[in-house]
């Protein structure tokens, strides 16, 4: 048999086998034999696979987008996982399928089209134009290649094209946006006549205990009680740590001022004038020495009474300062040569110096004056420093106990008394709270889940470190104090409820069946006084569909009821009491519609287009749904993973 | 085959075999190269085709947009010629019945709406046309037409609740205030487009029983 392989290895049969093999590589390269099919999948729409890793990319991206635009208010909790995630299922099946479709159907995006999506990119501009380099530093920065970006950029514009054609090939005939605004603007002429139900509350029998006992039993959910808990906690506050009364210590603020001392000191200055005869740099030792001793001498005239500023201006060679009488001003320490300072902030006031040598030559100085390097008095800066030590020293207590805080009541998760007597907090405790979460604290999401935490409320531990509000400094723990299982209040409890209930809901009922009564009347020809009896008809004369003038129920009732015609030249209807309301008798006796030639240009183009966008995105959604009639969509059950 | 015992022979018989099958190696690489390369150039073409006539399309519905009628018109027309088999042709006309309906032209709008519905590359997009072309119709005040391009294409899938609310329009035109009344109902519940304008026409019905007269 391996004879035989050898033989057919060398015929036809190998040559098949090789090119076989090869039209793959020719086709789709060598990705066809390594990759893909191995990753999981989570829906597939005509055949085109949305995998695992682009769904949870998308349901992120979901989440992130949610968190920046709810900010505080984003709650994991609250926003279902699994309903994020049926959503983005949804979009991204929404989305393959108009791309498959399109693809199909032979749409193409143009190379200029996807150019123009570039360039008028804002994040590819700069100074306001298309800028290459940002344009690749941009991409870099994501880790494409422009032909990635581009290829992803032609596939976003070919899931658009469809959509975008059917929406601005949309349109609206004048007669349909005539008749629309007809409608909208119509008018009727009507009377009404409310019926009020607190009329009938005198009169309506007390309900009987069977009767009270009945409505309890079938409505057990209007008595519930919902499963609540009071909770035990540790707060723990920035703002009260450290109470504005509390007395810091003289000692701590000496101690905090003489280490601050250079904070409250003003640099020294001092008002010099002097005399210089200049050495070149490349003078040799018999030059110098001759200098030093010309102005020893020149030191003698001084001290013998001389006026310096007459010397100076005199032989000073310095010709910044020799005219004025060698006066150079108010110098600080690091302006001047080193030398020439060291002498100067060494000198005491008053007294010439000797002669001193800088790189310049030897100098005669005087200090004339000194100011500054006295620090402040401890007393003017008091205040400041108790001032930063609260401020400062709280954000920093607060995080050292929050960090202590968290660490005993995790030691010992029973309890919250190690960590109040260590802390010296205050057990405080509660109101009843339910699921949909209190007063102030316990008005927040994560601090309502907590108390409702399996860890918490079923195993009966601490809570974990909470910090309801990242924008303050504050932080709790709570532990479960008492709790109540959801229950039903009993009969007698809220036997007056049910009572007050009852009889409001038959005095509606006897108002709605006077209305109907009065309105039976109407219809049979009394005129409207007559039939109202008691109760008083209002004429409205024309009422528009906005009108906030009447109660809602009337213009609804009043718009919903048919045009008089020849027959009959009144409608009449009349509505039930919502909530122990009024209940009214509508009388609708002329409809005058909107006319459309008393609009202008202007009020006709608004309602088209208003009526064009609905049209258009109406339009869209039957065209995806007959897409989706006819694809072949395969998905999985939304799991939800873990949230975070 | 024997035992090739040296080189020589097996020279010898790599040249033979050579001989009796080279030609057919050969023709099989070539063909095979042309099917490849042939595929791509053709696949390349349809590529250049499609965006040629994506190109155009834009540049149409860019005229279309900015109320260049007789442009657009001349667009239409162009666009058509060239690329008759591309989708672009049935998304053309839906461009022209715009502009046909800018322009007043009630009957240009309907050619153009029919011609898409037989042009259209995908079922919704036929039924999408029809709906266009019965309103069209509608307003033209040719209700049979109307009914008739509804019939052919409302299959009570998508597009049935829209078919259903014009149902209602013709009926109303011809006095059959209880035949609108059940169309218009029809349409609400099966969620059609223009829902608040549907409630509005309904409740603007005469009455249907005198309930409430």
């Amino acid at each position: 048999m391996l004879q035989e392989i050898r033989e057919r290895a060398q015929g036809w049969v190998a040559w098949a086998i090789i090119i076989l093999i090869s039209i793959p590589f020719a086709f789709w390269g060598i990705d066809s034999y390594f990759g893909g099919g191995a990753e999981p999948v989570v829906a597939s729409v005509n055949g085109t696979e949305i995998t695992e890793r682009a769904f949870n990319r998308n349901v992120n991206r979901t989440r992130v987008q949610l968190r920046d635009r709810l900010g505080n208010a984003y709650d994991p909790a609250l926003f279902g996982d699994a309903r994020i995630r049926e959503e983005v299922l949804e979009r991204m099946i929404r989305e393959t399928l108009l791309l498959e479709n399109s693809e199909a159907m032979g749409l193409r995006v143009s190379d200029q089209a996807v150019r123009a999506a570039i360039l008028g990119e804002p994040a590819f501009q700069r100074d306001g134009a298309f800028s290459n380099a940002q344009y690749e530093q941009v991409l870099r920065r994501q880790g494409l290649t422009p032909a990635a970006y581009e290829e992803s950029l032609r596939r976003q514009l070919l899931m658009t094209q469809l959509p975008r054609a059917i929406r601005e090939t949309a349109f609206v005939t004048d007669a349909l946006a005539e008749r629309s605004l007809s409608l909208v603007r119509q008018q009727r002429v009507l009377a009404y006549m409310p019926v009020p139900s607190t009329a009938f509350e005198e009169r309506v029998q007390a309900p009987s205990d069977e009767v009270v006992a009945a409505y309890y039993d079938e409505h057990p959910e209007q008595f519930a009680t919902p499963e609540q808990v009071r909770v035990a906690y540790l707060l723990l506050d920035a703002t009260t740590l450290s109470a504005p009364d509390q007395a810091i210590a003289e000692a701590t603020l000496r101690e905090q001022y003489e280490l601050r001392l250079d904070e409250f000191t003003a640099p020294q200055e001092r008002r010099v004038r002097h005399i210089l005869l200049t050495v070149p740099a490349d003078a040799d030792q018999a030059t110098r020495a001759a200098t030093r001793e010309r102005l020893q001498a020149i030191q003698e005239h001084l001290r013998d009474g001389e006026s310096f500023a007459e010397v100076a201006a005199e032989v000073s060679e310095d010709p910044g300062s020799a005219d004025s009488g060698g006066a150079l001003g108010w110098i600080s320490r690091g302006s001047l040569d080193p030398a020439f300072e060291q002498a100067v902030f060494a000198l005491e006031p008053k007294t010439l110096s000797d002669p001193v040598r800088s790189r310049f030559g030897y100098h005669l100085v005087e200090v004339l004056d000194v100011r500054g390097g006295e620090p402040q008095p401890f007393e003017s800066v008091k205040e400041d420093l108790i001032a930063d030590l609260r401020g400062g020293g709280s954000e920093g207590i607060y995080f050292e106990q929050a960090e202590q805080l968290a660490t005993l009541t995790y030691e010992s998760p029973d309890s919250l008394v190690p960590a109040a007597e260590t802390l010296e907090l205050e057990i405080q405790e509660s109101d009843w709270i339910d699921r949909s979460g209190g007063e102030g604290l316990f008005a927040h999401p994560k601090v309502i889940g907590a108390a409702f935490s399996e860890e918490v409320l079923a195993r009966g531990n601490n809570s974990e470190l909470l910090e309801p509000d990242p924008d303050k400094l504050q932080a709790l723990v709570l532990r479960v104090a008492d709790h109540r299982e959801p229950s039903v209040r009993p009969l007698a409890e809220v036997r007056d409820d049910i009572v007050a209930l009852l009889e409001a809901q038959r005095a509606a009922e006897a108002a709605q069946a006077e209305a109907e009564a009065i309105a039976e009347r109407i219809r049979a020809g009394q005129d409207l006084a007559e039939a109202a009896e008691d109760f008083e008809a209002i004429e409205t004369g024309r009422v528009s569909r906005t009108t906030s003038e009447l109660p809602p129920e009337v213009v609804q009732l009043a718009f919903s009821l048919p045009r008089p015609d020849a027959d009959t030249e009144r409608r009449i209807g009349s509505t039930s009491a919502e909530d122990g309301g009024d209940a009214f008798v509508v009388v609708v006796s002329e409809v005058i519609d909107g006319d459309p030639a008393q609009l202008d240009e202007a009020e006709l183009e608004a309602e088209a287009s208003v009526l064009e966008r609905a049209l258009a995105s109406a339009d869209i959604d039957a065209v995806l749904a007959a897409m989706r009639a006819r694809a072949e969509i395969e998905r999985e059950p939304v799991v939800s993973d873990e949230p975070f | 085959m024997a035992e090739l015992t040296t080189d020589d022979e097996t020279v010898e018989a790599i040249k033979k075999w050579w001989k009796e099958n080279g030609t057919a190696v050969i023709a099989g690489l070539v063909i095979g190269l042309v099917v490849v390369f042939g595929w791509r150039a053709w696949i390349n073409h349809q590529e250049q085709v499609g965006q040629r006539a994506s190109l155009a399309f834009e540049q149409l519905l860019m005229a279309a947009n900015r109320g260049q009628h007789d442009a657009a018109v001349k667009q239409t027309e162009a666009l058509i010629d060239a690329h008759a088999k591309t989708p672009y042709a049935a998304l053309a006309e839906l461009t022209l019945a715009k502009v046909r309906i800018a322009q007043d032209d009630l009957d240009g709008a309907a050619e153009a709406l029919r011609s898409a519905v037989e042009r259209a590359p995908n079922p919704g997009l036929a039924k999408l046309a029809a709906f266009r072309l019965a309103r069209v119709l509608i307003a033209n005040e040719a209700f049979e037409d109307a009914l008739a391009v509804i019939e052919r294409h409302d299959d009570g899938g998508a597009f049935s609740a829209d078919f259903a609310g014009l149902r209602g329009d013709i009926a109303l035109a011809q006095g059959e205030t209880a035949d609108a009344r059940a169309a218009y109902e029809a349409a609400l519940a099966g969620g059609a487009g223009l829902s608040r304008l549907i409630e509005l026409k309904l409740q603007d019905l005469p009455a249907a029983n005198d309930r409430s007269s």
